[in-house]
């Protein structure tokens, strides 16, 4: 008996290679790259603006009263039995002069604290608090130069450029840790651009506190020398120069001298002579070098 | 072929039977081509992957993910689709699925085949 | 300003080197494909096959590693958050799965065929916070089986 075929017919092979590759995309990489890039500097400076409209409503809100125990919470307070220094009564007297000839308003009480350490600068701290490095005592060589360093540090309390700043900052912080947090490149270039954006942002204030402050030494004194001294004065270490301005956070000393100077001419404020500083201020200084 | 092409011929025949058993119950393999496979890659945007970290909180379905899957599911299996059709095929058999987890936040599916002939 | 300097030239060196790289490999691996085209691979397990010209079978196995470059590093993290396909990262699967197939085949030469190839994939590499993935890995598995050629005749005694 003839088997009935039920084998199937076996299989062929027909080998057969695909005609283009299916699993890639053909877009060039250059062009996504700069896209995707596009799209993200457009949408942070989209975050940084909108940021900056709602810092500034955020800013007016927030009453004197309510900044000062903020800040009271974060910043410890100089122990009361302590007193003043020789230095911090002179600084809080000229301090003082200011207010009692309604140069400067204050919204709250301004203490001003001599703190060690070598580095020129003064720092004005939330709540109402300047701080004076030993090393910018040194430098300062009458009191007009001390008062506009004095009246520089009050003008940032005037604009309450430390809450501005210090609202920025953060919502900046939390954005580029959410974007930039999963990868080291990107992270390191939302850092960059943030740092950029941040220090030209100050830079304007610097700029508003240095006009603020010849106004007030004008109103003080009657005369604004010894507005631009401490620029001369600051060791050329720290006068950033040409390249290093972008990132620092205080624009070149050249500049600030200049402006300065042009105000000065525009608003006609007259030149005079400069108050030495009184005999015991620099005591307990180290003898300059 | 370009793309118009391949879409052109894809309307005109009939639609690729995908099978992951060994054969197109009802019908005979008659010639076999060799190993189709699709892979692709998705990931999604910022604001899933934020709704995907507070999730983790109250736990739940990720309904966004689970799009992401579902959407590279569909387009893996088009591409290979699209390579056994390139190659003259008209059905895939033991087709199989295969993920891994290649970045943050990114679903991978990788699927292959083999493409055949049937009658 | 220098971080800023060395990322670009780092994407600039990833971007150059590596495409550079993948052309090579994707030429490599067309070429070897069409050599190899004659012996079929198939993810079917049962094909009929002529009993008594089996001569062995046995699995094979082709692992390839690929690694990543920095300027496909960026893309992907650039990608996660606007969404929408990785393209950077499909021709690194893409070659590294192809690698691994044709290395299984070759790791076989005189194989009739293929069966139950199987490919897994993972990723290689330091989890830390911040990396995505340093290296993709791709592994080929299947049977190969050795047929003897049609006019060899068997070895073993015969009637007499």
């Amino acid at each position: 008996m003839a088997r009935l075929s039920t084998c199937a017919k076996k299989m062929k092979h027909t080998p057969r290679l695909p005609s283009r590759n299916h699993n890639v995309t053909p877009v060039s990489p250059i062009r996504e790259l700069l896209i995707l890039l596009g799209g993200l500097v457009a949408a942070m400076v989209l975050i940084y603006v909108l940021l900056g409209l709602g810092a500034d409503l955020l800013v007016e809100h927030i009453s004197p009263q309510t900044e000062q125990k903020l800040a009271s919470f974060f910043a410890p307070k100089k122990n009361p039995g302590q007193g003043q220094s020789a230095k911090e009564q002179w600084l809080q007297s000229l301090v003082d002069r200011m207010e009692s000839k309604k140069c400067v308003r204050l919204p709250y009480p301004i203490t001003v604290q001599v703190s060690p350490g070598k580095h020129v600068n003064a720092m004005a701290l939330p709540g109402g608090r300047i701080v004076v490095l030993d090393g910018l005592l040194e430098r300062v060589r009458s009191e007009n130069e001390m008062a506009f360093i004095l009246a520089h540090e009050l003008g940032h309390f005037k604009h309450r450029d430390h809450l501005r700043g210090l609202g920025r900052g953060l919502v900046f912080a939390v954005v580029s840790t959410l974007i930039g947090g999963s990868d080291g490149a990107l992270a390191g270039l939302v850092q960059r651009s943030v740092q950029v954006s941040e220090s030209s942002f100050s830079r304007d204030q610097e700029s508003a506190a240095d006009s603020y402050a010849q106004d007030v030494l004008n109103c003080t004194y009657g005369h604004v020398s010894g507005a631009t001294d401490f620029f001369h004065h600051m060791p050329k270490k720290q006068d950033p120069g040409a390249f290093g301005h972008y990132f620092s956070s205080h624009p070149e000393n050249q500049r600030r001298i200049n402006s300065l100077l042009n105000r000065q001419q525009e608003k006609h404020y007259p030149n005079g002579t400069r108050i030495p500083l009184p005999p015991g201020s620099r005591k307990d200084v180290s003898p300059p070098k | 072929m370009t793309e118009k092409q391949m879409q052109n011929l894809a309307g005109r025949r009939k639609k690729i039977v995908l099978t992951n058993i060994e054969t197109i119950p009802g019908r005979r393999i008659v010639e076999h081509f060799g190993l189709v496979s699709g892979s692709t890659i998705r990931a999604k945007h910022l604001g899933r992957d934020l709704m995907a970290s507070l999730k983790n909180l109250v736990g739940g379905e990720l309904k966004g993910y689970t799009q992401l899957l579902s959407e590279s599911r569909d387009q893996a299996t088009r591409r290979m689709i699209r390579q056994a059709e390139d190659m003259g095929a008209n059905a895939i058999v033991n087709v199989r699925f295969s993920t891994s987890s290649v970045a943050q936040g990114a679903a991978e599916l990788y699927a292959y085949g083999t493409a055949v002939r049937v009658e | 300003m220098y971080d800023l300097v060395i990322i670009l030239i780092l994407t600039a060196l990833g971007y150059f080197a590596g495409s550079w790289a993948e052309q090579k490999h994707y030429r490599s691996i067309e070429k070897r494909e069409q050599a190899m085209l004659k012996v079929p691979v198939t993810t079917m397990k049962k094909i009929k096959l002529p009993r008594e010209r089996i001569e062995k079978a046995c699995l094979v196995t082709g692992s390839a590693v690929i690694s990543v470059d920095y300027f496909k590093r960026l893309l992907a993290s650039l990608r996660n958050i606007f969404g929408g396909t990785v393209a950077s990262y499909e021709s690194l699967l893409d070659r590294a799965r192809r690698e691994a197939l044709l290395r299984m085949r070759e790791s076989a030469p005189g194989a009739s065929l293929f069966l139950n190839v199987r490919i897994e994939t993972s990723t290689i590499g330091r989890y830390s916070a911040k990396r995505n993935i340093a290296s993709l890995e791709a592994m080929a598995y299947g049977t190969a089986v050795y047929l003897r050629k049609k006019n060899e005749t068997h070895a073993a005694p015969a009637q007499p």
